[in-house]
């Protein structure tokens, strides 16, 4: 099952957890089981359009991924604010 | 006055009078909530004492947050979000304002809609009425986004509603939002070319007040106009022009719920230079319905002060006589607990200030 790993600013909407286990093919459907148990989190790094926030990235494997890539069993799913702000 | 609730560029500050303070000398902070985040604006409902406010994290967007004590957690609210098939997402929340009904709150956001909470602020809807109408499509952004900025309820009736939006004019409704009709007639859009004047729906209105005690009067500042409107916002009436504003260009506007002859402004120079005249901090009254303005600047800075103040960070807080506070983009916050006759500064260094409101 993929693991998704939480940037700090967002994980008081799960528990204070850093790294969650989510089922799902596709960084879209890892997310969307994400909210689904943990539904404080809805609109934070996806809006309600089902679109990922301008300035949060998701990483997989080193590299900046939309919510349509696949994901393997054993895969880790990064959630990163980007470096902006002011 | 329980307390002042200023919103800023990193987080809520709540302002509290010294206890046993003579009224002279600046407030506490005796809570932060939010570090970090834009709280774009804050507000009481005084009916159920729960706080609201409106926070846009830089990366992970606006929410709304309710608490019982803003010292203590804030738990977020469902919505306010635009239902998925309309493929639109909030941007900023701008503006919660107590409706008539029991347990109901409006809420203006950008892009420019209106929504209607029925819980005390739990859960949100869109009006979809509003979002409807067919002239959206010709408004227009301003510099701070396309934004539903003021709510103007009529007391007693919950079907009648004025809202404000930027740049898309006055919008009314008398049957509790499920059809609206607009309400620009008398202004001028000066920023426009004289001949695109007439048919534009591109009205800039900064901010609307409703007269509590008269709410057939509203007072308007506009991008460039102060004006009123006495027939419940179908038509205004130019009171910025020659009656003693050093300019009829600013962003909040405050009136005084006792007195519906009385409204404040605070002018900035220009909408090409968004600083107070001269360096001179000044608030104007009108005890006239806008007949004549007269400045009030006793203990505000009057030389070497280019400060700027938005459209929701100035409050009245309806006591008599009238405190008035406003807090600005250089961290300041002044308040006059003499309806203006005289200022000082209650708070200085703090980050800068979105919005306030009396508490």
């Amino acid at each position: 099952m993929p693991r998704v790993i939480l940037t700090g600013s967002i994980q008081q909407h799960v528990g204070g957890l850093g790294a969650i286990d989510v089922d799902g093919d596709t960084a879209g459907a890892v997310m969307n089981a994400l909210e689904a148990a943990y539904p404080p989190l809805r609109g934070w790094a996806v809006d309600e359009r089902g679109m990922l926030r301008r300035h949060v990235k998701l990483f997989l494997r080193g590299s900046a991924v939309g919510l349509d890539a696949a994901l393997e069993h054993d895969d880790e799913l990064h959630i990163v604010a980007a470096i902006s702000g002011g | 006055m329980r307390e002042l609730l200023v919103g800023t560029r990193k987080g809520l500050f709540v302002l509290r009078k010294p206890s046993g303070s003579s009224g002279k000398g600046a407030f506490e902070i005796t809570a932060r909530a939010f570090p970090g985040e834009v709280v774009e604006f804050a507000m009481r409902d005084i009916r159920s004492g729960r706080y609201l406010a409106g926070v846009t994290h830089g990366q992970f967007g606006p929410h709304l947050f309710y608490a019982d004590d803003p010292a203590s957690s804030w738990q977020q609210a469902e919505g306010p979000a635009f239902p998925a098939a309309l493929n639109t997402a909030v941007e900023r929340i701008w503006v919660i304002e107590p409706g008539v009904g029991d347990g109901e709150l409006w809420c203006g956001v950008a892009p420019a809609a209106l929504f209607h909470s029925g819980d005390g602020g739990k859960t949100w809807a869109l009006v979809q009425a509003l979002w409807d109408v067919p002239e959206r499509a010709q408004w227009n952004p301003g510099a701070g986004g396309m934004c539903l900025n003021s709510i103007c309820p009529w007391p007693g009736d919950r079907n009648r509603l004025a809202v404000s939006i930027s740049a898309g004019g006055v919008w009314l409704t008398d049957d509790g939002g499920k059809s609206w009709r607009r309400g620009v007639k008398g202004l001028v859009p000066r920023y426009l070319p004289e001949e695109a004047r007439h048919d534009t729906h591109a009205h800039c209105v900064h901010h609307i007040e409703r007269v509590p005690q008269q709410p057939s009067t509203l007072y308007m500042q506009f991008h460039g106009g102060v004006y009123r409107s006495d027939d419940a916002g179908e038509s205004w009436i130019d009171i910025g022009t020659d009656r003693g504003l050093p300019s009829d260009f600013g962003f909040p506007l405050a009136i005084d719920v006792h007195d519906p002859n009385r409204a404040f402004v605070i002018p900035l120079t220009s909408d090409m230079d968004r600083v107070m005249p001269g360096g001179k901090v000044r608030v104007y009254e009108t005890r006239d319905r806008g007949g004549s303005w007269c400045a009030l600047e006793e203990g505000l800075p009057q030389s070497q002060a280019y400060l700027t103040v938005l459209r929701q960070a100035f409050c009245t807080d309806g006591a008599s006589p009238l405190g008035l506070y406003f807090g600005v983009q250089s961290g300041e916050v002044f308040g006059s607990a003499d309806g203006g006759r005289s200022w000082r500064t209650i708070a200085s260094r703090l980050p800068p200030v979105v919005a306030m409101r009396c508490a």
